[in-house]
């Protein structure tokens, strides 16, 4: 899509820094993050760090039943307590007042701030008590009385979706929070000519984003005012739902973000956590914190949508894809809020990294009674990447041809358009691929002879960079903005609202400001995420924040810089452009006399203004419709990154267990504006991929229980598990990216899994088509194998599943 | 019910009335105020608590406030000292081994306790030395390079002394 304001900010981006002067951008140890001095001495302030005087404690009550309604809520023994202060229910919220999204899926704000009269996931919350201290209010919180009439809980997606099912939210809908279709070309005409054709399966699983630090807020109320901080992605977004949730204007809503510890995707959604202590503090006139223990996050907040799939293609017999029809069930699990992006993602996603022209595609997300499901990095594409990557290879196996060939034939190349619109601009998918196929030594593969325990997967991969629309919405705008004001004390301050939420992006937009202005990075002073202190974004999600928030940064920095510039360009009878600022100076080059300090230069402007400072406003948006979440039609994001995995695994064909033996990732995030930290993205996204292939899985009893709701139960790789990474920036300018920049946070989780699964499959000589692939499930297919010689396992009941669903609703 | 405590606490004597049944990281947090040691799972099991005890790494969540009388207590706010970073915090730093930062007290922590019993030691001992706790951000890969540099670092001043 054409980004029409390119032309709004045309003279301010005539005075941006030119590619080859940048002394920071790109140069990985020309600075550290700003945040590292706080968090290696244990000064940074999280959350749970807020310590104010008088402080009281909340504590929520949580439905034990995954499907049931609420009979009556008896608080009597937990008043009695010493140090109770109070007691919420459901009706202490105005009516109507739901979490999750107005606007574009008014259905979807299905979350009621504390359950009224039906609950739809164990963990729901159905009360919140407020007392003197954190004990006080544990105990009283097990003293509340809910009685409830259970009812039966639905725990299939696909069975959620038959005519017989007992409604979760809305009767007579299917219980389908949403669906999405994908169409293009004639797959019909291509499936009934084509030389090469398949259906396939595949399932992944249900996991949980696992931030180390707990989800919880501190709220106080004073002045007619609430200040809320609290662990968000988004604070503007969290202010939205949080007013809105106690029914009053945001102007009497601040949020503060602190430090986060990890988002992942699962900071995005508003909850119960934040709401309760606001309304206590109104109550009480004291400030109160409510920080979850380990089992509430696991079971109250968001996870990963497990999804089915099933996959037909179409090939030429020399490997040409010709088309795709896939149908994609993802489990919603009890609510929307953040989840109603994972469909339509899940079916762009499926479009690339390969050229695909003919698509007949549909997602559709019921509920259940899950927990629910939201956002979470590489936000649909770690499932459809697995699932989509595994047949690949299938496809390839099938055709035999090389699978790194498969790939290369049908890649995305730069500039190319998707048949839905998708427009993807630069495009280093090629290298990516070939990089690490040549670090894994994929031509002598053949050293590990199939099923011999030990082997080589790849994979590869795509993902939006500067997501435009938001996954929780609200009524505003969805860009991010940016102040900057330039003081002639030599330094500068930067009012973001981009949300840094462990990633670094302060330090990006510290180094932006820095960049252009030619000032120590300790002379860029930043003011983030607070609503009262900064402007408006959207929130930290999609790969959006270097993008979206660095064009916003570089955009206000610019007009503050072509503000200043342009005075000395008239005292000096010159153009703006034509004047560098460097090392805390104004000049032009090879002039020693139109050369002055950045303080001088401040306070020459400030003069002839009347003492007005230099500031400028930046803000950056994806000009896009958000109708793209149903019809998917049109353009996305404004770039795309791109990635490929290699992996080298040993099997122990006895007990099953999994050795990553060494990994290689490439990934094409346009100019890394720090490569140290890009690698930290990769390193990490890593991690991610292979708690998500091999270790992590929510497990449920038959009544929707969470049965290991704990690290202690619940595991992902440690230090010990974890292989060395080479990672390979396959890095071009991309146009529309501040200082070329795309994302480097999320589509580098996207190959992963399915990287590794190939791996497995080639050293164990089965296929696997269902996560996580645990020693267990890996022993029992290896047995069965020696047993039966079944070679292909997982996702066994899908077939007939998939084939028994109900017909798609018709769309209003 | 609350009982006095002696202990030391980063190099200064303590006394102090603590209740009886309060986890070390509460006392830290909460009667300290010290809130450098992060509350993760408070189970044991992911080490972001982590603090040492006479010099060794101890996940304070589970161990009673109690249990810090008569020894010696030291959190990540008592590892820089007279306003210089110890080399591990410094290295933790310059190789952008944190991200959001959440398991980095008790990362460095467990990292102290490790070089305190061995100096030299190997990539495979620096991840067993760090591998109860657990890091959703970084891949532990910057983790182990920065312990690895500032063993290195460690060990040569250790060498110029001598
Ligand atoms: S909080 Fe102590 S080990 Fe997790
Ligand atoms: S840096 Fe976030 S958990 Fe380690």
């Amino acid at each position: 899509m054409a980004i029409m304001s390119k032309e709004y900010y045309a003279d301010i981006e005539s005075v941006y820094k030119k590619p080859e002067d940048y002394e920071l951008a790109g140069k990985g140890n020309a600075y550290i993050r700003i945040d590292a001095e706080a968090k290696v001495t244990g000064s940074a302030v999280y959350t749970d760090d807020v310590d104010l005087p008088g402080m009281y404690y909340c504590k929520l009550v949580h439905s034990p039943y995954a499907h049931a309604l609420i009979k009556s809520i008896d608080f009597s023994e937990a008043l009695k307590l010493p140090g109770v202060k109070g007691v919420l229910t459901g009706a202490d919220f105005p009516e109507g007042h739901n979490l999750g999204n107005p606007e574009a899926f008014k259905e979807l704000a299905d979350k009621e701030p504390l359950c009224r009269k039906k609950v739809r996931m164990v963990g729901d919350e159905v009360a919140a008590v407020c007392a003197t201290t954190e004990e006080i209010a544990t105990q009283a919180a097990a003293l509340v009385k809910v009685e409830y009439e259970v009812l039966e809980p639905v725990l299939d997606p696909f069975y959620s979706m038959q005519p017989d099912a007992p409604a979760i939210h809305y009767p007579g809908t299917s219980n389908l929070s949403i669906f999405t279709t994908m169409k293009a070309g004639d797959p019909d005409k291509v499936f009934a000519e084509a030389d090469y054709t398949d259906k396939h399966y595949y399932r992944t699983q249900q996991m949980v984003h696992a931030a180390i630090e707990p989800h919880g807020a501190v709220a106080k109320y004073e002045n007619n005012e609430w200040t809320v901080w609290t662990t968000t992605q988004g604070a503007y977004v969290s202010r939205y739902w949080i007013a809105w949730g106690l029914g009053v204007p945001e102007s009497q809503v601040r949020v503060i973000k602190p430090m986060l510890g990890g988002g992942f995707g699962g900071k995005l959604d508003v909850f119960a956590h934040e709401l309760c202590p606001c309304k206590f503090a109104q109550m009480t006139g004291h400030p109160v914190k409510c920080i979850l223990k380990r089992d509430e996050v696991f079971m109250c907040t968001r996870t990963r949508h497990p999804i089915s799939f099933e996959i037909e293609s179409a090939f030429t017999k020399e490997g040409k894809l010709l088309a795709k029809r896939c149908k994609h069930i993802l489990d919603g699990g009890a609510y929307g809020g953040s989840g109603i992006a994972a469909n339509t993602l899940s079916l762009i996603c499926a479009t690339f990294p390969y050229k695909v022209e003919n698509i007949d595609m549909t997602a559709r997300r019921p509920y259940t009674n899950h927990p629910a499901s939201g956002a979470m990095r590489g936000y649909s594409a770690c499932q459809v990447h697995f699932a989509h990557e595994i047949h690949m290879d299938e496809v390839a196996n099938a055709l035999g041809i090389d699978p790194l060939e498969l790939r290369r034939m049908n890649e995305i190349t730069p500039y190319y358009t998707g048949p839905t619109g998708l427009e993807f601009t630069s495009c280093k998918f090629d290298e990516c691929m070939v990089a690490v196929a040549d670090y894994i030594d994929w031509k002598h593969r053949d050293r590990y002879p199939i099923g011999s325990g030990q082997g080589v997967g790849l994979s590869g991969s795509g993902f939006m960079s500067g997501t435009g629309f938001p996954v929780l919405v609200t009524p505003h705008y969805c860009s991010s903005s940016t102040i900057v004001r330039l003081n002639r004390e030599g330094y500068a301050v930067v009012f973001s609202g981009a949300n840094d939420i462990g990633q670094g992006c302060d330090t990006v937009m510290t180094m932006i400001v820095a960049e252009e202005l030619g000032l120590r990075m300790d002379e860029v002073k930043l003011v983030q995420s607070d609503t009262t202190a900064t402007p408006w974004d959207a929130g930290s999600f999609g790969s959006r924040v270097t993008f979206l928030g660095g064009n916003a940064c570089r955009r206000a920095v610019g007009d503050a810089k072509f503000k200043l510039l342009s005075h000395w360009a008239e005292e000096w009878g010159c153009k703006p452009q034509d004047i560098t600022m460097k090392d805390h100076r104004v000049f032009i080059k090879g002039d020693p006399e139109k050369n002055i300090s950045y303080n001088e230069a401040c306070f020459g402007y400030e003069e002839k203004n009347f003492g007005r400072c230099v500031a400028g406003v930046g803000s950056f948006a994806h000009e896009g419709d958000k109708d793209i979440y149903v019809k998917n039609v049109g353009n996305y994001a404004t770039a795309y990154s791109f990635s490929a995995s290699a992996a080298k695994v040993t099997v122990d064909m006895e007990t099953g267990a999994v050795t990553l033996d060494d990994f290689a990732f490439g990934h094409d995030c346009g100019r890394p504006l720090n490569i140290r930290a890009v690698e930290g993205q990769i390193e990490g996204s890593v991690l991610l991929g292979f708690g998500f292939t091999c270790y992590e899985e929510c497990v449920y009893d038959k009544d929707g229980k969470h049965l290991n709701p704990s690290f202690r139960d619940y595991h992902f790789p440690t230090a010990l598990d974890m292989p060395k990474i080479k990672t390979f920036v396959c890095s071009e300018y991309d146009p529309e990216g501040p200082m070329g920049a795309k994302e480097a946070g999320e589509g580098s989780t996207a190959p992963v899994g399915s990287a590794i699964g190939n791996a497995i499959n080639y050293a164990t000589g089965l296929t696997l088509k269902e996560l996580p692939i645990t020693p267990e499930k890996l022993w029992r297919a290896l047995r069965e194998h020696e047993k039966t010689g079944k070679t292909v396992f997982g996702a066994e009941d899908l077939p007939e599943k998939f084939a028994n669903m109900p017909p798609l609703p018709a769309r209003d | 019910m609350k009982k006095i405590i002696h202990f030391t606490l980063n190099g200064e004597p303590v006394e102090a009335l603590a209740p009886v049944n309060m986890t070390m990281v509460d006392f830290l947090r909460k009667e300290m105020h010290l809130t450098g040691t992060k509350r993760g799972c408070e189970e044991g099991e992911c080490g972001a608590c982590t603090i040492l005890l006479d010099g060794r790494a101890v996940p304070s969540c589970i161990m009673l406030a109690m249990e810090a009388d008569g020894h010696e207590i030291t959190t990540i706010e008592g590892v820089k000292k007279n306003g210089v970073l110890h080399p591990v915090q410094q290295e933790f730093m310059d190789k952008w081994a944190l991200q959001c930062g959440f398991c980095t007290p008790g990362m460095i922590m467990s990292a102290l306790s490790l070089l305190n019993e061995n100096p030299n030691p190997t990539e495979e001992e620096i991840r067993d030395g760090i591998a109860g706790n657990l890091c959703r951000c970084t891949g532990y890969v910057k983790i182990v390079e920065a312990i690895d540099c500032a063993a290195k670092k460690l060990a040569k001043a250790k060498e110029a002394e001598a």
